[in-house]
């Protein structure tokens, strides 16, 4: 069953055309990734899935339920952590999410079991200072426990991890996963690196529309490959290589890549083999996410 | 309703961690006994000018102060509180805006009209509370070093002063739902009450217009006077004009924060 789907969604800032037909599926229980560049919509498209922001055009379901703009009812099914969260200062961690709790209509021993598990679940059981004192770091781990509070089908985070430091990514990153077991995480980011990590499904987002979008490994078997290293025994053979094939580049003494057709690719295996040239290896460059956003944001 | 409840607690506790309330609460006690002590330290401040004003030609005979110098001096008093009360208060909705901590609570899922009314609430709490804190300090100096039933028709001339203040709240929230910048709201709200000032100085429109409970302070006179009573039924038509405005200011607010960008 899909989570969220997301038809033709257009919005304009005065001349700007932010969003141009946008078409989004999310189906249940996965980690979504939804990447594009900074300015390129992500955070527009998730205000307007939370009914923050009213698209020019285009509709979007959550769980089979329109969105409305404004006052909007889908929202009890969605969890949502902005990319710079803002609480009230004053409460204390646990305060803040038993106030959550009790503006939903919670049940108060639902709300406190459900808040001591979150807050341990996010490494801040044991706070009870005020939130003013709470590094960023903080302040997003208590965004995910607030955002799961009302164990949400769907958790939107936009950002989570961008304005952190590497510990303090991998820790959104871990509690990230362990929240899969319990909703559907849609997860907007420019660090490819954590979408590999983590996400089962990811989608790109360039000049406001989706691009390309499917399983991570679907997404990589889009380019079969991104060339290959050639390696061979002596210094003087790589040499010859070079000057055989203008698509060969010698990276160090006696290692080459390529970047070419398959006719190329061949050539140079017969050459290989004609002359006997003794090969250390021949290894296939795996493609990775960065050389695909690269090449379809271009 | 149990999520307008948890709204109010978190605004009342806003309010106590803030600061806010006790310095509203400070500021009213202040002028509530300041109103008796400018009224009781007259004679003596006239005394003390008395050599230098005779100088000039002006002899000072003796000055009589009665609780009547002390309620004029409560209502003058009285629109500088509001005006404070106005500058502490009004950044109630532009600061959560400006900070984004509304919106994680509108995502939960909370009404936006809950919003508007507890804030609302606050608002008129803060106010009803204060106004009425410093009119019991007044009112009991008052009572400890003259009497206050001398001074006739102080509750009409109370009351309208405090439902002056509430207009003037429900101005603060619409414009609040309107605007997004603490400064544009402070702006439009004196704009309005300027307005309705301007207003108040043409014959025929003065009998409507809210800013004619401003003019309460007219109303004081001695018991019983036949005068003070017709002043009280003029007053009728800009009591009905205020409530109605406060009413449709505040129904106005709800469906124009449901539509809000945040």
């Amino acid at each position: 069953m899909d989570v969220l789907t997301i038809r033709q969604l257009s919005k304009r800032f005065g001349n700007k055309e932010v969003l141009r037909g946008l078409d989004l599926t999310v189906p249940e229980h996965s980690i979504y990734g939804f990447i594009g560049r900074n300015g390129a919509g992500k955070t527009t498209t998730m205000k307007a899935i939370l009914g923050l922001l009213k698209p020019d055009s285009g509709e979007i379901l959550c769980l089979g339920e329109k969105v409305c703009y404004g006052q909007t009812h889908t929202n009890r099914h969605i969890g949502y952590l902005p990319d710079v969260p803002e609480y009230y200062s004053y409460m204390t961690p646990l305060e803040y999410l038993k106030f959550c709790g009790e503006v939903c209509g919670m049940g108060k021993a639902d709300i406190l079991a459900r808040s001591n598990e979150l807050l341990a679940l996010v490494g801040l059981g044991q706070d009870n200072r005020r939130i003013r004192g709470f590094s960023r770091g903080m302040k997003q781990r208590l965004g995910i426990a607030q955002a799961l509070l009302l164990r949400p089908r769907l958790l939107i985070c936009d950002e989570p991890t961008s304005a952190l430091d590497p510990a303090g990514r991998k820790e959104i990153l871990d509690i990230l996963l362990a929240a899969k077991e319990q909703t559907t995480i849609l997860f907007s980011t420019h660090i490819l690196a954590d979408v590999e990590r983590i996400c089962t499904e990811a989608a790109f987002l360039s000049g406001g529309r989706i691009v390309m979008q499917g399983t991570i490994a679907e997404l990589k078997s889009r380019r079969a490959s991104d060339g290959y290293i050639l390696e061979t025994l002596r210094e003087q053979d790589a040499r010859a290589l070079m000057n055989k094939s203008s698509t060969l580049r010698l990276t160090e003494q006696n290692t080459l890549v390529f970047h070419g057709g398959e006719n190329e690719y061949f050539s140079i295996l017969q050459y290989i083999a004609e002359n006997r040239i003794p090969i250390q290896r021949i290894e296939r460059i795996e493609p990775t996410l960065e050389s695909l956003f690269l090449e379809v944001t271009k | 309703m149990r999520s307008f409840i948890a709204f109010m607690k978190k605004e009342c506790l806003e309010s106590v961690r803030t600061g806010r309330l006790i310095i509203l609460m400070l500021l009213f006690v202040l002028f509530g006994i300041m109103n008796p002590a400018i009224a009781k330290l007259t004679p003596w401040i006239m005394e003390m000018f008395a050599d230098t004003m005779a100088e000039s030609g002006l002899i000072i005979t003796d000055v009589q102060v009665d609780a009547m110098t002390s309620w004029t001096q409560f209502f003058k008093n009285i629109p500088l509180a509001l005006i404070a009360f106005v500058l502490i208060c009004s950044d109630t909705f532009t600061r959560e805006y400006k900070s984004g901590t509304l919106l994680l609570v509108l995502t939960k899922g909370l009404a936006r009209f809950q919003v508007v009314l507890g804030k609302s609430a606050l608002l008129f709490s803060l106010w009803t509370l204060g106004y009425w804190l410093c009119f019991a300090i007044t009112y009991g100096y008052n009572a400890y070093f003259w009497d206050n039933k001398a001074t006739g028709n102080l509750f009409p001339a109370a009351l309208s002063w405090w439902l002056f203040g509430m207009w003037v709240i429900c101005l603060v929230i619409l414009f609040s739902v309107l605007l997004r910048n603490n400064t544009e709201v402070m702006l439009c709200t004196a704009a309005a009450v300027l307005l309705a000032y301007l207003l108040s100085f043409l014959p025929k429109v003065n009998a409507y217009t809210p800013a004619a409970l401003m003019g309460a302070v007219s109303l004081l006179g001695s018991p019983g006077m036949q005068e003070n009573l017709n002043t009280a039924i003029t007053l009728q038509k800009p009591v009905i004009i205020t409530v109605a405005t406060c009413v449709i200011c505040l129904a106005a607010s709800i469906p124009v924060m449901n539509k809000k960008q945040l």
